[in-house]
């Protein structure tokens, strides 16, 4: 009688919700997994109206987090939008669909630069890349003036409690890498403790860690320098004229979000449509101007207006292509940043 | 419905209303939660997986110093932040509560509503609040109250103030409803007998209180233990908190059995001597119960 | 000390007002009057869809966590045996455990189950840390509550049910709205549990935003928040006015 009511109960609460989530007309339903405010809605609404179906986000913010999910038996996602580095373990992982080109004209349009150079999956065997961006350093022209392309700006005593660097360990210590002339992906652990004491000199003058509130904290003039990632940062830049970006000349981490169909998707043939939409160069140049980052189609800058050719957030300087290094999955040696990680994060 | 009375019948009733809460909570609480201790004895493999053998190593792993430094700092601002909400939500809820009957539930949702947006979206606002070049740091320099090179933001300091905040409501809301029940006539009658009002107040009220307070220090302390959003918004370089520790493990650094190994540790702490406490304090709550039913059985 | 602590409170909200008639996108600088937030918060649709979800969740797990919690409330406080002992354990635990480890939990059992994880789950999630609130705060009722006007009624002849409608809730009433109120709080503003186990389409207002302040521009969610306050504002003063009525 009372695990009746129990059930009732539960029954009840599952009733509510699908009543209120599965009616209406039976569309097509593509579900999508990916960061937040990373795609421009407007081109949603268009691909909805094209192939009459509805299209579902989800949005996640961590690449490990969404792994995590998905490894924890997550299913219903149609297509997933993970960094290259995330791509390449999900399908070591055997948990995504190989790619059908013959359903993907438009991969044809992607950077060949892009490919040749950074990319992990060079053959788009499994993902197609759909933004790039890199970690920059965005400053308070007003307050600083110019300053020096390098990551010693850390290293300034002066803006002492007004700068961060990112919450991440990969990034963070990356920088103290680069700085020492280092690759990312080192396993050397000489090389790291190395960088581990750059990034100790650093930090004694930072505000933070941070991931969430430096834009606002630029913006704000909270911060004076931070490291960030250049769409967001020039989405900031963008409407603050009294900031400007730096780009330090020992190297920069260029990042690669990737377009994956999940094996487990239950709608692969809307997966492929939606992927091939998003390569159309008109429509990623919308997608650009609305984002900030730079989608890999050199096409859809003409379709950009006159004004936003040159931009640094949406044209990835050229130099970058060979400059720039794109952080890999380093599987066992992983430990080894945690643990220079900890040591920063802990010392005093 | 005569079944209180025998005690053959009384059974059904009780099962009746206890199962429901009872087999929801076995289902969807214990077992879960056992599942976590369970995984604390794994370990995670290189792909972010969860190994299939078992290992004390994970454990083990959890008790290095780093960790202890980590824990040892939730536990004292999780203590100051708990001290400073009882500190300031006494003296409201004894205010409130000596109110008009028609005012006391809108001074209520006053203290209420603020919990009615977003809690990160509340934290952001303290952002504004704090900033170096705001209203709140040039006033207190100009006073003269910080040194030019403190900062309001990115501190201890930010974390507690942020954490309290936050907590403030559900710290009131309990004391009022004590504090509402308690007989305010009892304080003037001991001010008649000639004791001080702090005396009164100290003497009296506060262990009239006493259930509240006790149950204002749970709803604070908790969540301060396990808070890691405010840490992370406006905390410093060394603001890290166990509840950062443990989601950083479970997202980014991919190492489910490390988190639940934490998870598992922070439970421990907080849950054993409260558990334990509380079932003595139950022992104390039954005698008072029972003494007062078997006074109106008597005058029966 | 009551008026420093409403400034206390009201402070942020104060700021959260003005941000959001603030034309920046990150609420940074003052940089002039603007109801585009407004605008864009009408139309965009994954915050409203967000709010919804927000709202069947908060619904749903508020009606049955309260229908549950009262009567293990009741339970507790009227039997005393050692199922009660262990059902108080059982009650108590999930106040003393933080949200992560609740919600790495229950994610792994819902896996381990096959549950598929959504909006079905994430109620179910809600319930469950719901519960445990609304059972303490109608307890804390009912252990002031005379139990001799029971034996009053039964001996005057009153039926359970009567004895349930006449007298038991409107005695209990205000501890089972004081309890369903924590319960909707509770639930609208949890972000660590719904988090952990969300799915396709269940994304929730406290996860959008915190993938927003990452992202996105958080100066819709100052808008909502607004719209919100003034929502529940006018419920509240309506509630006033009707019940003013009422007596």
């Amino acid at each position: 009688m009372t695990m009746k009511l129990g059930l009732k109960l539960a029954a009840l609460a599952t009733a509510v919700s699908a009543l209120l989530w599965g009616c209406g007309p039976s569309k097509p339903v593509l579900n999508l997994y990916t960061w937040s405010d990373y795609i421009d809605e407007n081109l949603v609404k268009e691909f909805e109206k094209q192939y009459n179906c509805k299209v579902v986000i989800d949005t996640f913010d961590s690449n490990e987090f969404m792994y995590a999910k998905l490894k924890a038996g997550g299913s219903g996602y149609d297509v997933i939008v993970p960094t290259s580095y995330m791509s390449k373990i999900m399908n070591d992982q055997k948990m995504l669909l190989k790619l059908d080109h013959s359903k993907l004209p438009n991969s044809k349009y992607i950077d060949k630069r892009y490919l040749d150079n950074l990319a992990i999956d060079k053959k788009m065997e499994y993902c197609i890349p759909y933004m790039l961006g890199y970690t920059c350093i965005a400053y308070n022209k007003e307050k600083l003036g110019d300053i020096p392309q390098t990551w010693e700006v850390f290293s300034n005593e002066k803006n002492k409690g007004r700068m961060t660097m990112l919450n991440d360990y990969r990034e963070t210590i990356g920088a103290g890498l680069m700085f020492n002339g280092y690759s990312i992906n080192t396993r050397n652990e000489k090389e790291l403790e190395k960088a581990k004491e750059q990034v100790l000199k650093w930090k004694k003058n930072l505000a933070k860690f941070d991931n969430e509130v430096y834009k606002a904290g630029i913006q704000s003039g909270e911060f004076l320098v931070v490291q960030g990632y250049s769409g967001d940062l020039f989405q900031v830049l963008d409407e603050s004229p009294n900031l400007s970006f730096m780009i330090p000349k020992e190297g920069v981490m260029i990042a690669c979000d990737d377009m994956v169909i999940p094996a487990s998707a239950d709608n692969p043939e809307l997966a492929y449509k939606f992927i091939n939409f998003f390569m159309d160069p008109k429509n990623a140049a919308k997608n650009m101007e609305y984002t900030c980052y730079a989608a890999p189609i050199p096409e859809a800058k003409k379709y950009l207006p006159e004004e936003l050719r040159t931009h640094p957030g949406m044209i990835f300087p050229e130099a970058l292509f060979k400059a720039g290094q794109i952080i890999q999955d380093l599987g066992d040696d992983n430990a080894k940043y945690l643990k220079v990680w900890d040591e920063i994060k802990i010392s005093q | 419905m005569n079944t209180m009375n025998h005690k053959s019948d009384k059974k059904l009733p009780e099962l009746l209303s206890t199962a429901p809460s009872y087999l929801w909570l076995f289902v969807f609480f214990l077992l879960p939660s056992l599942l976590v201790f369970a995984i604390a004895f794994k370990s995670a493999d290189s792909s972010g997986g969860i190994s299939d053998s078992w290992t004390l190593s994970t454990i083990s792993n959890v008790l290095r110093q780093d960790y202890i430094i980590v824990l040892w700092r939730t536990i004292w601002v999780s203590v100051v932040v708990t001290a400073l909400c009882l500190l300031l939500s006494i003296p409201v809820a004894y205010w409130i509560a000596q109110q008009p009957k028609k005012y006391r539930y809108w001074y209520l949702l006053l203290i209420i509503i603020p919990l009615w947006t977003n809690f990160l979206i509340r934290i952001f606002a303290w952002r504004t609040l704090l900033h170096p070049e705001g209203f709140l740091r040039t006033a207190l320099l100009w006073l003269g109250v910080i040194p030019d090179d403190m900062f309001l933001l990115n501190n201890m300091g930010a974390v507690i103030t942020v954490t309290v905040y936050t907590c403030l409501p559900f710290a009131i809301l309990p004391i009022f409803a004590a504090a509402e029940k308690f007989n305010f006539a009892l304080l003037e009658a001991a001010r008649d007998l000639g004791a001080s009002r702090f005396k009164a107040f100290y003497a009296i009220f506060l262990p009239g209180i006493k259930r509240g307070i006790l149950t204002a220090i749970l709803v604070v302390f908790i969540p301060a233990m396990g808070s890691y959003a405010i840490p992370d918004l406006v905390g410093g370089v060394d603001g890290e908190l166990l509840g950062n520790k443990i989601a950083l493990r479970a997202s980014a650094n991919r190492n489910l059995p490390e988190a639940a190994a934490l998870a598992a540790m922070l439970s421990i702490i907080i849950t054993v001597p409260v558990l334990a406490f509380m079932l003595k304090h139950k022992r104390l709550l039954r005698n008072i119960i029972s003494i007062r039913r078997s006074a109106g059985d008597s005058t029966k | 000390m009551t008026f420093a602590v409403m400034i206390f409170m009201y402070l942020p909200i104060a700021v959260l007002i003005a941000q959001s008639f603030n034309s920046s996108r990150y609420g940074g600088r003052w940089k002039g009057f603007s109801l585009k937030w407004y605008e864009a918060l009408f139309r965009d649709s994954s915050v409203i869809n967000a709010t919804l979800n927000t709202l069947v969740v908060a619904l749903v797990a508020t009606l049955v966590s309260t229908v549950i919690g009262t009567s293990a409330a009741w339970a507790l406080n009227r039997y005393k045996s050692r199922l009660q002992t262990s059902h108080y354990g059982l009650v108590y635990a999930p106040l003393v455990v933080p949200d992560v480890l609740m919600g790495i939990s229950m994610l792994l059992m819902f896996v381990s189950f096959k549950v598929e994880l959504g909006l079905t789950t994430v109620i179910l999630a809600h319930i469950t840390f719901c519960l445990s609130f609304v059972a303490f705060t109608v307890l804390a009722r009912l252990q002031d509550f005379d139990f001799t006007i029971l034996q009053a009624a039964q001996d005057l002849g009153a039926g359970p049910w009567r004895i349930l409608w006449k007298i038991l809730l409107p005695l209990l009433g205000p501890g089972i709205a004081a309890g369903a109120m924590m319960a909707f709080t509770l639930s609208m503003d949890d972000f660590v549990v719904t988090f952990f186990v969300g799915g396709p389409g269940s994304t929730t207002l406290p996860v959008k935003v915190y993938s927003m302040m990452k992202h996105g521009p958080p100066a819709i969610i100052n808008a909502l928040s607004v719209v919100f306050m003034a929502f529940t504002f006018t419920v509240a003063i309506l509630g006033q006015i009707f019940t003013r009525k009422k007596f």
